[in-house]
């Protein structure tokens, strides 16, 4: 065995891995998940991870456990894989090929940043950086505010501006009533009774989807729209609501905070996604 | 900042015209789901309404908003399930849509909360906003859909779609 295939862990030299069994490949998103078995022959050296290898364009997945997800990859074309063992020494010898599969189209929506409130809790969230490669944004999130005695609003600001640049006009169900309101020159967009307050159990969380449109054209005002509610065991709201930011600069970051009280409670998470246009 | 492809379909049944229930138990691995209903039912007229891990207990409620008389709002507590549309919504003529987020459900310090919006055309109730608390802090592992009242079947043909959408 060449020098360069073996190396010392605590003081044991090792051999390069045997190659597992091939088993499965399917198809994913501009993706694909490889299944394996891994090699029990007793001969050569531990397998501290394995990788998968597609053919054609060598696109590789990493993982310690089958099946290995290799990414990457061109959707419409096809590809076979084929697997290995890697140790401290090196790549084994690879896999036998795999079924061939054809990737499929990727996905328009796209996880970009995730926030979850500590124990200490949180005034503000923000999203920074946000990149300007989607259409659109959206934001999927649970809340809770730190009101005692009833229900938190969230608002939005873009960019940090907190001049009187946004309007918004919600209806509203407070589970008796339907109510509708709207704010012209506020300096947030509002989005009332999204969060469940403290009382009604510390579990009870309100939830948002805020879709938030045309984000990064610098030619328009941007436009952002919501459905949210938070339900205490039937004392809750339920609310759509629409606003403006009077501003054509592409939107790149964004504020979240509380429309009364203090903040965030622990467990809030708010999350960012963007929407590919063709 | 991370960022990857998600919104996965992950499962789609098409009713065959003899079930008043739908279970889809296989989707761990989400942030959120998104599940979607568009059809009917195939005699009678009911709702459709909302169950986690087979929860038959009083340990739901809802809140809603609806188009009725220019708009309306109503709450039910302590119910055995979510209900997601009022008032007999389903029925044997017109299709439903149904979309709803079932948020950050496989958390265990929360309560569970549903937001859904249910449309249907010309008539009725046309537009509905909802939200419904599960009080269970379990991760959900199971959801049954199924229609309430004298339970008809779903008409064939009528869709149940599964997205999960992971965050980053």
């Amino acid at each position: 065995m060449a020098s360069s295939r073996v190396s010392k862990v605590k003081g044991k030299v090792l051999d390069i891995p045997n190659p597992p069994t091939i088993g499965t490949a399917t198809a994913g998103a501009e993706s694909a998940s490889v299944a394996f078995t891994a090699y029990s022959g007793g001969k050569g050296g531990p397998t501290f991870s394995y990788t998968a290898k597609s053919n054609p364009g060598s696109f590789t997945g990493t993982g310690t456990t089958s099946p290995v997800t290799v990414s990457g990859l061109t959707a419409g074309t096809s590809y076979t894989f084929t697997v290995a063992g890697v140790n401290p020494t090196g790549t084994g010898e690879y896999s036998s090929a795999s079924n061939s599969i054809t990737a499929l189209v990727g996905t328009a929506y796209e996880s970009i940043a995730t926030v979850t409130v500590g124990s200490g809790g949180s005034s503000t969230i923000t999203f920074t950086s946000i990149p300007s490669t989607y259409t659109h944004l959206q934001i999927r999130g649970i809340a809770r505010g730190s009101r005692s005695d009833q229900a938190d609003g969230i608002v939005a600001q873009y960019n940090s501006d907190t001049g009187a640049n946004y309007s918004w006009h919600e209806i509203q169900g407070s589970g008796s009533v339907a109510g509708a309101v709207g704010v012209a020159n506020a300096t947030y967009m509002g989005m009332q009774d999204s969060m469940a307050a403290q009382t009604g159990g510390a579990s009870i969380f309100g939830a948002l989807v805020i879709d938030i449109l045309d984000y990064a054209n610098t030619n328009k005002y941007k436009t952002q729209r919501s459905l949210t509610g938070n339900d205490r065991n039937g004392a809750g709201y339920v609310n759509f609501s629409s606003g403006g930011w009077r501003n054509t600069n592409a939107i790149t970051s964004i504020d979240l905070k509380a429309l009364y009280g203090t903040g965030f409670a622990q467990y809030t998470t708010f999350a960012l996604y963007g929407i590919k246009g063709a | 900042m991370a960022a990857g492809s998600t919104y996965t379909p992950i499962a789609t049944t098409t009713a065959n015209g003899s079930v008043n229930s739908i279970t889809f138990n296989s989707f761990s691995g989400y942030t959120d789901l998104v599940l979607i209903f568009l059809g009917k039912v195939s005699s009678g007229s009911g709702d459709l309404a909302l169950r986690f891990n087979s929860d038959t207990g009083t340990n739901y409620s809802n809140t809603w908003l609806n188009s009725q008389s220019n708009g309306s709002s109503g709450r039910a507590s302590s119910a055995s399930s979510i209900t997601l549309t009022e008032s007999s919504y389903l029925d044997t003529v017109r299709d439903t849509l149904n979309i709803m987020n079932i948020m950050n459900y496989s958390n265990s310090n929360t309560y569970k909360t549903v937001l859904a919006r249910s449309n249907k055309a010309p008539t009725g109730y046309a537009v509905e906003a909802k939200v419904g608390l599960w009080r269970s802090t379990s991760a959900i592992t199971s959801i049954t859909l199924f229609s309430t009242g004298s339970n008809p079947n779903f008409e064939s043909g009528s869709t149940f779609t599964l997205y999960g959408i992971l965050a980053a």
